[in-house]
């Protein structure tokens, strides 16, 4: 099992990852439609992709269990004749990943491509990668530690 | 019907009447002209009045976009700006890159009309079906930024800001379109027709598919050329368009001090390397852009202090720098900055300033003229001074407002032979006597609006940097002659086919540095072609491309034709037939000129009297109608 990451200075904000996204999912281009979007400020050097970490929280609060794993890539498949479109998937997602599709209403959660996801590939400065989860784990340890200086600097 | 790779529609906004209405677009007319400025110049061509005046309400803003613009193709996030300069009068089309272009296809449109004009100050706000023409009268005069933080917060934070600056308001002839807070439609003076119309900005947002035709295929061929452009261009990723300076200025090819010269000793004080290493915070890219070459600067301190923001691009550090003699990268970071504040082009900005200040040692001017100011090479101040004073159209700024050949014909006198422009078009940071020959035609004839370095193409591709853009099998004459050398027949029939290639990118919608590729051509011909035919369904051989191409390259001299347009005005300004004063190019001029004419408008098909398209020609072209029209 692997897992997404984002080395996020790398980030030059060309959204290449949104538009391969909704075209492999959805056969169209349109970047609303992407399982990832790529956030950028203007008045700040900001362009990071957001996208979902497979954290389940969504699965949990899915009334109608519409919301499972998939059990080779541990990546959450929405079922969309199950979903009733009540959106708490949106409400409970701590990074704001989920969008609703424009056309059915339903959500669209990353499925990490079965294993191969698009974006990684298409990514020009690498900033977006597939690792293991000991990488991973990692990496998230030093996210972590940055995210601690920079808001209890003083701790 | 579905039309793969369009939108389909165009949306048609008249501003004297508030009626918006919403037109098909025809299979037919697709094929005929592809999209983006090929469609536009047919638009223009048969509902412009001729010689109206480009501020007046008749004048028409056409926003563009082509079958390429916001999909998977690399460079694809780029809109075109169509309309009558108000700087030359004739043909003005103008690009930007960032995400305007994308959004509007994915509103459900191709191409955006806007025409008549406003009474009082308006914004567009386009968001899918509904077309909101809007009070902006609480932003009318504010700068760029804040105007697109505004828009912003008062309609969507996921949609896109095409505005004009105050510049803009004033009609500066010069002022630009700023899309997507720094990205600049710069050349022709698009914020001034904005402006005369009282369109403070254009804010758009949609969620609509573009659909694919054979999906497989163009996966395969799109990521082709992904993988070919992100192999490549680096050196421009690492370091902007700024990254070529210090190379040029090694070979002699920097244009300096308001073209006397084409070699700046003081150029690796503000060279790319400079720029990364010092100031920039980060490179930024435009939609679908794998390149990168957008510089996020800032300088933290000191006398220049200025907030982040994408700026400083090799146009506007020549222009601006080396022409004045200004070799502080600081002071430069900020002229660019107050120039994209304030909406006005960087090249004929810098341009018309390096003529000020040489009509200043010459005497032309004097302090009298403008209010004390002394005009000295080299003063980064002095820049920045009339950089604000032209914005605000203050003092000898209302003057320089005009652009360089209204300025240097109310001057008279000897101010014309250093009056660096083509038709009214202020000339940009690339020497025909030094960087190539091929410059000459590109100048004096090949560009339809005037002395522009990029559109159809950059044409030292061929003889300066020596790529083949996959061309040599469709007749590219292989090896290059020397970028000196005046040999008439080669250099013409590459020009020829260097912009029929070129011309390419404002018909599909695609940026041009993923076309200029160095190794293994990027977005050469053929992959454009599997591209196109992948994405549209239709079976386009690269002959037939070739063809649309040369059409619309031809209908847009015909509408030059029909503003009075003729052979006297294919000429190139007095300075840049002087030779070259210093520098590894010293002495070299321009010799041949009216013989490498000649035989350009032999090989288009141009009466070689008139300049006018021949009326054989425009029916070959699958143009009779319009042959009738100017040959009666």
């Amino acid at each position: 099992m692997k897992a997404l990451i984002v080395i996020a200075e790398r980030c030059i904000g060309c959204r290449l990852c949104e538009i391969i996204c909704s075209f492999t999912h959805e056969q169209v281009i349109n970047p609303k439609k992407a399982r990832l979007h790529v956030v950028r400020l203007h008045s700040e050097p900001i362009d990071v992709p957001i996208f979902c970490i497979q954290c389940g929280l969504c699965v949990n609060v899915c009334p109608v269990n519409a919301l499972s794993r998939n059990p080779k890539t541990g990546a959450i498949i929405v079922n969309n004749d199950k979903c009733v479109k009540c959106k708490r998937c949106l409400q409970v997602c701590p990074y704001g990943a989920i969008l609703l599709d424009s056309t059915t209403g339903k959500p669209l959660i990353c499925d990490l491509c079965n294993g191969n996801p698009a974006c990684v590939n298409v990514c020009p400065t690498g900033a977006l990668r597939y690792v293991s989860l000991e990488e991973f784990s990692l990496y998230r340890r030093m996210m972590y530690s940055r995210l601690l200086i920079k808001t209890h600097p003083h701790a | 019907m579905t039309l793969y790779g369009y939108a389909g529609e165009i949306l048609r906004i008249n501003l004297s009447k508030g009626r918006i209405t919403v037109h098909n677009v025809t299979e037919s007319s697709l094929k005929m002209y592809l999209g983006g400025t090929g469609l536009a110049v047919r638009i223009l061509w048969d509902y412009l009045k001729p010689k109206v005046d480009p501020l007046s309400p008749e004048n028409k803003f056409i926003i563009a976009t082509g079958p390429f613009t916001g999909t998977l193709i690399p460079g694809s996030g780029s809109v075109e700006f169509c309309f009558k300069s108000p700087l030359t009068c004739i043909w003005g089309e103008t690009r930007a890159g960032g995400c305007f272009g994308p959004k509007v296809k994915f509103a459900g449109y191709d191409l955006i009309v806007i025409e008549g004009s406003s009474d009082k100050p308006v914004y567009i706000y386009i968001h899918d079906d509904t077309v909101e023409i809007k009070n902006a009268s609480h932003i009318w005069g504010k700068t760029v930024h804040e105007a697109t933080e505004i828009l912003l917060e008062e309609t969507s934070r996921d949609a896109s800001v095409a505005c004009i600056g105050p510049a803009g308001e004033r009609l500066v002839r010069f002022a630009n379109v700023m899309v997507d807070y720094d990205r600049a439609a710069g050349r022709c003076g698009g914020g001034a027709v904005l402006g005369s119309k009282k369109v403070k900005a254009i804010v758009i947002d949609g969620d609509k598919d573009i659909a694919i035709a054979r999906p497989r295929e163009f996966y395969e061929a799109a990521l082709e050329a992904i993988n070919a452009v992100k192999a490549q261009q680096t050196r421009l990723g690492r370091y902007g368009t700024l990254g070529g300076l210090a190379s040029l200025n090694k070979t002699g090819a920097l244009p300096t001090k308001n073209f006397q010269t084409t070699f700046f000793e003081e150029a690796e004080k503000i060279s790319g390397e400079t720029l990364a290493e010092k100031y920039l915070i980060k490179p930024r890219a435009c939609f679908a852009c794998p390149i990168g070459c957008g510089r996020y600067v800032w300088v933290p301190w000191g006398k220049y202090k200025t907030p982040p923001h994408e700026g400083m691009e090799y146009e506007t550090v020549d222009m601006l720098g080396c022409q004045t003699l200004v070799s502080d990268l600081e002071a430069l970071i900020k002229a660019s900055y107050l120039c994209n504040q304030y909406g006005i082009d960087t090249i004929s900005t810098g341009n018309v300033i390096a003529f000020a200040i040489e009509a200043f040692e010459r005497g032309l001017i004097t302090e009298k003229d403008t209010g004390g100011l002394k005009l000295e090479w080299g003063n980064p101040d002095v820049v920045l001074s009339l950089i604000e004073m032209i914005a605000r159209r203050e003092g000898i700024g209302h003057l320089l407002a005009e652009g360089v050949k209204r300025v240097s014909e109310k001057i008279g006198g000897k101010a014309v032979d250093f009056a660096c422009h083509v038709k009214g078009l202020e000339v940009p940071a690339h020497d025909p006597r030094a960087t190539s020959k091929s410059f000459a035609i590109q100048y004096a004839i090949g560009n339809p609006r005037g002395a522009c370095h990029i559109e159809p193409v950059w044409p030292g591709l061929w003889d300066f940097s020596r790529i083949d853009l996959g061309l040599r099998e469709y007749g590219l004459p292989w090896p290059p002659l020397s970028r000196f050398d005046e040999e008439v027949d080669k250099r013409v029939q590459a020009y020829r086919l260097l912009i029929l290639y070129g011309e390419l990118a404002g018909i599909l919608g695609i940026c041009r540095f993923p076309m200029q590729n160095r190794y293994d051509n990027a977005l050469n011909l053929d992959r454009i072609v599997k591209l196109l035919t992948s994405l549209t369904g239709w079976d386009i051989a690269a002959k037939e491309l070739l063809l649309i191409s040369e059409r619309v390259y031809t209908l847009k001299r015909t509408f030059n034709v029909r503003e009075g347009i003729t052979r006297k005005d294919d000429r190139l300004p007095k300075r840049l037939m002087e030779p070259v004063k210093t520098g590894p190019s010293q002495g070299q001029r321009v010799v041949n000129l009216d013989r490498m004419l000649d035989k350009f408008y032999e090989v288009m098909g141009w009466d070689r009297d008139t300049g006018k398209p021949t009326y054989n020609k425009l029916v070959k072209l699958g143009l009779a109608d319009i042959a009738v029209i100017l040959w009666r």
